[in-house]
């Protein structure tokens, strides 16, 4: 799968918990997933089990640690795919 | 191999939770009396029925040698202070340091002046920064997986968060509890519910001379699910065993008033 779907569906899985809006139009790698995006860090848990679900991959808590911006999650995916 | 080996706890991290322990074991004489004396003479505060709690506590350690982590509801900045009195004496803690519960306290709260960072430090605290950096929030979770599986105790709030609401908020579970929950086959849940009487929501002290219902659950969350999912599911059981606790508070709390 080329990495550019991935940023796609990744986003796109996203898109539920992000509370700046204005920061997902102009969401890009390096996008920060806390801080920019705002998504609630208790809520954190379900962006990656939707990731889980929805690339058919299982993630371990300790790869959880090395997610903080989108790449992170994109780079974290294509790695299992 | 040590439980520490397969838990994967690096060296620095041991190294570091050693030098942070021997400072807390050694200025304990002076941070135990000073939280004693704030709760019992400044604030005044009473825990109700506090023999019969700390009776339950002391059956619940006896019950098993595998590890036990304290989950509690989080309403006030002293919650922590007030849960470890409620437990034990204040001449049982000054004599007995080691058995007193580490804390991870939000860094923004506590970490402001050296000071204040200090007296944490020295207070069993290991500071956490809620919806930091990923990373740093492992470290801290590495170290009381590593105090853990030494017999060491720690006090956790799985709401990551006092709760706002002034109820335990399910949709505020982090599952960073669940996820030290699972790395031990055998460990066990402490769920802690504390409430000032005049406490209606969240704050940062309890009101002086108030008096604090302390009620104890003792439960060993399973999950059968894996990764993420798995911490998840653990640390919602801890969050519901809370919220039936403030359910049966308060409709004893009704009751009372009721017969009034």
């Amino acid at each position: 799968m080329e990495q550019s779907e991935v940023m796609e569906r990744v986003v796109k899985i996203l898109t539920p918990w992000v509370k700046d809006e204005a920061a997902l139009a102009s969401v890009a790698m390096e996008t920060n997933i806390l801080e920019d995006l705002k998504v609630n860090s208790a809520r954190l848990v379900d962006v990656v089990i939707a990731f889980e679900d929805d690339f058919d991959i299982e993630i371990a808590d300790e790869d959880v640690d090395q997610v903080n911006t989108v790449g992170d999650a994109v780079n974290l995916i294509s790695g299992k795919l | 191999m040590t439980a520490d080996t397969q838990l994967g706890a690096d060296s620095e991290t041991i190294r570091r939770h050693a030098r942070h322990r021997r400072v807390s074991m050694l200025t304990s004489p002076i941070w135990v009396s000073a939280c004693v004396l704030l709760m019992r003479v400044w604030f005044r505060y009473r825990i109700a029925d506090v023999e019969a709690v700390r009776a339950q506590y002391r059956k619940i350690r006896t019950q098993s040698d595998g590890p036990i982590l304290i989950c509690a509801n989080h309403l006030t900045l002293v919650d922590s202070f007030v849960i470890a009195w409620a437990l034990g004496t204040g001449p049982y803690w000054l004599t007995h340091p080691d058995e007193l519960p580490w804390n991870t306290p939000e860094a923004t709260n506590f970490g402001r002046t050296w000071l204040a960072r200090a007296a944490i430090y020295m207070a069993k605290c290991i500071p956490i920064t809620r919806g930091g950096a990923r990373e740093g929030v492992g470290d801290v979770l590495e170290r009381v997986k590593h105090l853990l599986a030494n017999g060491e105790t720690a006090l956790l709030f799985p709401e990551a968060g006092r709760s706002r609401s002034g109820r335990v908020e399910e949709s505020s579970a982090a599952w960073g509890v669940g996820r030290i929950v699972g790395a031990f086959p055998d460990c066990r849940v402490l769920c802690v519910y504390a409430r000032g009487r005049r406490q209606e929501t969240w704050g940062d002290f309890p009101a002086k001379d108030d008096t604090i219902d302390v009620e104890l659950a003792c439960i060993e969350p399973k999950s059968d699910a894996k990764g993420v999912r798995r911490s998840r599911d653990l640390a919602q059981q801890i969050i519901r065993q809370l919220m039936n606790m403030e359910d049966a508070y308060f409709a004893k709390r009704e009751e009372g008033a009721d017969a009034r």
